[in-house]
């Protein structure tokens, strides 16, 4: 890594917005996300926390704004005189690429095995050998605790474990930023320690992370930074200690109580 | 009333040729038919407005207007612009033009009902947007739409009697030439409605035994989830 490496952020938004009808989703939004940071995103539903991470890969083109991963603008190209266009779909499916991205509801393709799941992008996309993305699946599902499941269909798993195939086959492609919405919530109770274990072991082997979630817990713990969100807007940006025990808006204050008499066991909160 | 059976071997021949053109007719409307239609089905979301007013419109007309019109336009307009094709050729051209837009409808349903989250998925790790149709979508559209698929083919096998109307001299032909000779209807119509229904029947269980398969292939037992 030079030096330049270690001070450009990986990511960054400049004056973000998009609306959706008469509905603004995100109303202005600047972010610089550094390497190797582990960044939760917390706010009420329909706030504009998942718009923001599906802009990050184009999922969602903002109205304006800017979107920039490792020095790169994402999804525009900037012409000689300054003109900005749509970038060619080749090259954003190659920056796509290079970030993996995990949904609430897993979206596994249904039609394939696990195996295949996790080894198709990385054959089409990365023009990889089938062998060597075979053994970048096995070695990845060794490491999501998922190895007798290779010729599984994803129907036959349950919804944690799909979870983890799901972080495998966005692993496989060896992004450079994982975007996470909300990867936990689709999920039973009991079934949601094994995908933050799962997440855990990322956090610390450095992955840079972008995560929508409501587990406070989590992000307590293992968030290098929080940023609570609320109307299209980042209302807080911080450590997770001073965000969590210490909030400064009333908005956070009330969120956090919200969630607190929903559940009270939020362990490291209050 | 007598049935007399021997006036359909002396006729065989002829009823025998009728089937294989009908086969023929069918077989080419098929595999015209559904390319076209997917072809259609596409086109029908396409940004640009023009392919897709155009997709639509097509779509609508055949859709609702009778085919025997259609076939009439085909036959008898179209040579007064100088432009003459055999009747044979105007039977296929026509019942793939016919089921192409019933296959069109087919086909769009079956991708709508893919959830959106699939292409996303697909979408964000990188995939093109072709790549993303060829590998994910379309497999799973292909489950789907297989029984309306099957269904509609056997609409279009019972639809090509109505070329009858346009000398085309396959099976519904063939039965009233036979019973122009011998003055017999029964017999005539009883066996080609055998021959309709077998030729049907025979389709129907290949597409079961064939749906059977991908979904032994694709869905997960119960007993070991």
């Amino acid at each position: 890594m030079s030096i330049k490496d270690n001070i450009q952020p990986l990511v960054e938004l400049f004056d973000v917005r998009k609306c959706f009808g008469q509905t603004v989703a995100l109303g202005g939004v600047n972010l610089s996300v550094a390497r190797g940071e582990v960044v939760c995103v917390i706010g009420p539903s329909g706030c504009g926390k998942s718009t923001m991470l599906r802009t990050i890969n184009w999922l969602e083109v903002p109205d304006s704004g800017k979107v920039v991963l490792d020095g790169q603008p994402i999804g525009i190209r900037i012409g000689q005189n300054g003109k900005v266009s749509p970038q060619a779909s080749k090259d954003l499916n190659k920056t796509r690429s290079r970030m993996g991205m995990v949904f609430q509801q897993f979206n596994l393709w249904p039609h394939l095995s696990v195996l295949d799941n996790i080894t198709r992008a990385q054959e089409i996309v990365l023009r990889i050998r089938k062998e060597d993305a075979k053994e970048i699946a096995y070695r990845l599902l060794k490491q999501v605790g998922l190895s007798d499941k290779t010729d599984a269909l994803p129907d036959q798993l349950s919804g944690g474990q799909q979870q983890r195939v799901a972080i495998a086959r966005a692993l496989a492609m060896d992004p450079i930023l994982m975007l996470m919405d909300e990867p936990t919530s689709a999920l039973d109770p009991e079934l949601v320690g094994d995908v933050l274990s799962v997440l855990q072991q990322l956090a610390e082997d450095g992955m840079t992370m972008i995560i929508v979630t409501h587990e406070l817990g989590f992000a307590a713990k293992f968030a290098d930074r929080i940023l609570f969100m609320d109307r299209g807007l980042i209302v807080e940006d911080g450590p997770p200690q001073q965000l969590l025990q210490n909030p400064e808006t009333d908005r956070l204050k009330f969120f956090l109580k919200q969630l607190g008499d929903m559940n009270l066991n939020i362990p490291g909160v209050m | 009333m007598d049935l007399d059976f021997q006036i359909i071997l002396d006729w065989w021949p002829l009823i025998l040729n009728g089937f294989k053109l009908t086969l023929v007719i069918v077989v080419g409307a098929i595999l015209l038919g559904i390319p076209l239609g997917g072809l259609l089905a596409f086109g029908r979301q396409s940004r640009f407005k023009i392919i897709s007013i155009s997709a639509t419109a097509f779509i609508e007309l055949f859709r609702n207007t009778p085919f025997m019109i259609q076939v009439f336009l085909l036959f008898y307009v179209l040579p007064f612009y100088g432009i003459r094709i055999p009747a044979n050729i105007v039977g296929i051209i026509g019942l793939a033009l016919f089921g192409s837009v019933y296959y069109a409808e087919i086909i769009r349903a079956g991708i709508d009902a893919i959830p959106r989250g699939q292409l996303e998925s697909a979408r964000s790790i990188g995939m093109s947007h072709w790549q993303s149709m060829t590998n994910i979508v379309l497999p799973q559209t292909m489950r789907i739409i297989l029984p309306p698929i099957g269904n509609q083919t056997l609409s279009l096998v019972k639809e090509s009697s109505i070329l009858s109307t346009i000398t085309v001299q396959e099976l519904t032909m063939s039965a009233l030439i036979v019973q122009g000779q011998t003055f017999r209807p029964f017999e005539i119509f009883i066996v080609i409605t055998l021959l309709y229904w077998g030729l049907n029947e025979l389709i129907a269980t290949g597409l079961r035994i064939y749906e059977r398969r991908l979904e032994r292939r694709s869905l997960s037992d119960p007993a070991s989830a």
